[in-house]
């Protein structure tokens, strides 16, 4: 018999564009709810957000199965961490956690694009953007996925702050107060769906702050 | 507790292809199969055609199959992976019976088995060939969710397989509401049936339907579906198509 | 002589899976591998679709004061910037650099792995570890790995007991001791600013400004580098950073502008 697929692939790729943002006190984890496979939308409602901790929230774009079982793996990881120091992992340690989780599998990959949001340990917003095999950089704001290239440029121009690097080092925080960026990331989100046929129908947003982790959503275009 | 150190021998990074046996393309594959939730519960569809390649050749498979006491499984793809996938279940369930403590294994922990078989076998470069529907209901709650031969998985109000994605669910997504009857939710999955019979090459008119609810299963005797062959779309097929015979 | 509680063990069959679940927490962290026949192909497919970032200009020397080590900050995914804020020096310990150039998942993992070695080489030897044998070891482990597509450009500068330190190490097994390196994609430029200008017996400021300008220039030539000019200096009390300029800014320092005589004015079209 002939072969029906030509290669067997072990990956695919799901598409969703993922943003967040920090805040002084406050940060912000958006993603979309669509899931496709090449021009199928499979669903228009899966959550690409996965909270890992009290304080610390993961979105994840790529390929679904994978991102499911990474998802697994660190919720495994922090119950352990819980049992063993009776307290709610930080967001930089699970930070540096994902990192190695995701370069132990340098060969064979994650094929997941991460981006982490949360309070550090002085409820200062922080959010860690990552590449699928796990170098990763503490930033003020980033965007992940299919829609990034539309988003970034945007996020850029709206947020951009003095980098990191020069000296005198800077704060990389940006300068919006909670709802400015909560409305910031909608209008990204609503722009990025109208050219990323990857990105639409539903947007999950979080913001995570002192008083603890708030959900809401907003629809997107479904075509 | 060293009960079950059969494990397939860890076959080396570079070792020969020969000592893996691996499903590498399927022999015989089922096509579709559809599922909607209704007011009820779970209904799902399926043709009997069981394709070795472009030949039709088995006409009765039955590809939905009973799991436990609120599961109900169809599968498309590769019919001898669906088999020992029945087998793999048929243990699972055997065994949470052995606890005798009055659980069971409900639609959502079935089909969290399966995203992890599918997955772990993905892993390992040696798929089972299958993209499964699982459907339930326990404790009230409506299950249906779907898994693909790399591990995608997703649940959703109707969901459906290969060529239904394409063609069933834009009929699902415009008539599917919460408060299907069981009759206006047959007349939907038959309707969507009745299409991929006329544009799915793979697809024979011998198919069933199986209803979950809290009360129980049933999966329907074989039965054909009225086709309208007249109708203008198929009089002429090469009209318009210039250089095609 | 132990009370065997064998009997109290669950006769439960346990499948294999589940086992591999538990190891894979408890037993230490390895590394996982594809099932493939064709590693190398898998390899460079895996690798495409995760897009790694690439493009860099790196430089260190050694020079009169200590070693001077300097780096932009961008990384790209072919034509996409997917950052310009990337911290392609990577401080091992007070006393001992490592530079970024090809994978940065490989250099950053590997560093730190690198960092952890040196530090348990101190609490077992009471001293600090030479930049020989940091390099070596680095060089070690990526020897190990050859062939199976890692993606490394490193230098190692420190000061240690017998002075300043210099080593490039590679992914490839190579190791090299040095007083001037440049790697990365802009290299070919930073090393005509370097070549041209170095001098050993330099002042700290002198060798400051040279690693900078050679880093500015690669910059200005070569588009998969860009964003900041980092530039460290490594002495006998261990490492400062010494400047960090957006290239941008930075051109204008080498390249001012200069004020223009205006030729015409626009007037305004008479009549219409």
């Amino acid at each position: 018999m002939t072969k029906q697929q030509a290669n067997w692939s072990p990956y695919d790729n799901n598409g969703g564009s993922c943003v967040a943002i920090a805040g002084a006190d406050y940060c912000v984890v958006a993603a979309d709810t669509r899931m496709s496979t090449g021009y199928n939308i499979l669903t228009r409602d899966y959550s690409k957000l996965c909270k890992l901790a009290d304080k610390c929230v993961m979105a994840s774009s790529g390929f679904q199965a994978d991102v499911k079982a990474l998802q697994k793996h660190l919720a495994a990881r922090h119950l352990i961490y819980q049992h063993q120091h009776n307290k709610q992992m930080s967001c930089p340690a699970m930070a540096q956690l994902l990192s190695n989780t995701l370069y132990y599998k340098r060969f064979f990959p994650y094929y997941s694009f991460n981006v982490l949001g949360g309070l550090d340990n002085e409820g200062k917003g922080c959010v860690f953007t990552y590449d699928a095999v796990g170098s990763y950089e503490k930033v003020g704001y980033s965007s992940l996925g299919s829609g990034s290239t539309l988003i970034m440029p945007f996020l850029d121009n709206q947020l951009k702050s003095p980098s990191p690097l020069l000296l005198p080092a800077q704060d990389a925080v940006t300068p919006l107060v909670e709802a400015e960026a909560v409305d910031l990331v909608k209008t990204v989100f609503a722009s990025a769906s109208e050219r990323d046929i990857y990105t639409g129908d539903k947007l999950e947003i979080v913001v995570i702050n002192a008083d603890g982790i708030h959900r809401e959503y907003m629809d997107l275009r479904k075509d | 507790m060293n009960f079950m150190d059969s494990k397939q021998p860890e076959s080396g990074l570079l070792g020969p292809e020969s000592d893996s046996q691996r499903t590498l393309y399927p022999y015989v594959t089922g096509t579709s199969v559809v599922a909607l939730k209704y007011k009820d519960g779970i209904l799902m569809a399926a043709d009997m055609g069981g394709s070795y390649g472009s030949t039709l050749r088995y006409k009765s498979v039955e590809r939905m199959k009973p799991i436990g006491k609120h599961s109900l499984l169809g599968a498309s793809g590769e019919i001898s992976d669906f088999q020992e996938i029945l087998r793999f279940l048929d243990e699972l369930i055997l065994y949470d019976n052995m606890w005798d403590d009055g659980n069971s294994l409900g639609p959502k922990e079935v089909h969290n088995y399966l995203t992890r078989v599918m997955y772990n076998r993905r892993n390992k470069f040696n798929p089972l060939w299958n993209s499964l529907v699982l459907g339930g209901v326990k404790n009230g709650q409506k299950y249906l969710g779907t898994v693909s031969m790399i591990g995608v998985n997703f649940e959703d109000n109707h969901v459906a397989t290969g060529f239904g994605n394409h063609l069933a669910r834009p009929i699902l997504r415009q008539e599917w509401h919460e408060n299907l009857s069981f009759e206006d939710g047959v007349k939907l999955l038959e309707k969507c049936m009745r299409v991929l019979l006329y544009r799915d090459r793979s697809a024979v008119n011998k198919l069933q339907i199986a209803k979950i609810t809290e009360e129980g299963m049933t999966i329907s005797q074989p039965y054909s579906l009225k086709t309208h062959w007249e109708l203008s779309a198929f009089q002429n097929p090469t009209q318009g198509a210039v250089g095609s015979w | 002589m132990k009370l065997d509680t064998s009997g109290l063990e669950s006769a439960e069959p346990v499948w294999a899976t589940f086992n591999e679940l538990a190891d894979g927490f408890s037993a230490a962290p390895s590394f996982e591998l594809p099932n493939t026949t064709d590693f190398d192909g898998f390899q460079k497919e895996a690798i495409q679709m995760v897009k790694p970032a690439k493009g860099t200009t790196t430089l260190a020397f050694i020079f009169k004061e200590g070693v001077m080590v300097a780096a932009d900050s961008r990384a790209s995914m072919g034509g996409y910037i997917s950052s310009q804020s990337v911290k392609k020096i990577i401080e091992i310990n007070p006393y001992m650099l490592g530079t970024m150039a090809g994978g940065a998942a490989d250099c950053q993992f590997w560093h730190r792995n690198l960092g952890i070695k040196c530090r348990l080489h101190e609490l077992a030897n009471k001293r600090r570890i030479s930049v020989t044998g940091a390099s070596k070891l680095l060089a070690n482990i990526l020897y190990s790995y050859r062939g199976m597509g890692l993606s490394v450009g490193t230098m190692i500068a420190g000061w240690d007991e017998t002075g300043p330190g210099l080593y490039y190490v590679d992914s490839e097994g190579g190791r090299l001791k040095g007083m001037r390196f440049s790697v990365g994609s802009g290299s070919p430029y930073a090393y005509g600013v370097l070549d041209s200008g170095y001098r050993y017996d330099m002042s700290v400021e002198e060798a400051a400004e040279l690693a900078r300008r050679a880093i500015y220039h690669a910059t200005f030539r070569d588009g998969a580098s860009g964003g900041v000019a980092s530039v460290y200096h490594v002495g006998p009390n261990g490492w400062k950073k010494l400047s960090g300029d957006d290239v941008g800014e930075l051109h204008y320092k080498y390249y001012p502008v200069m004020p223009s005589t205006v030729e015409q004015e626009m007037v305004e079209v008479a009549g219409a």
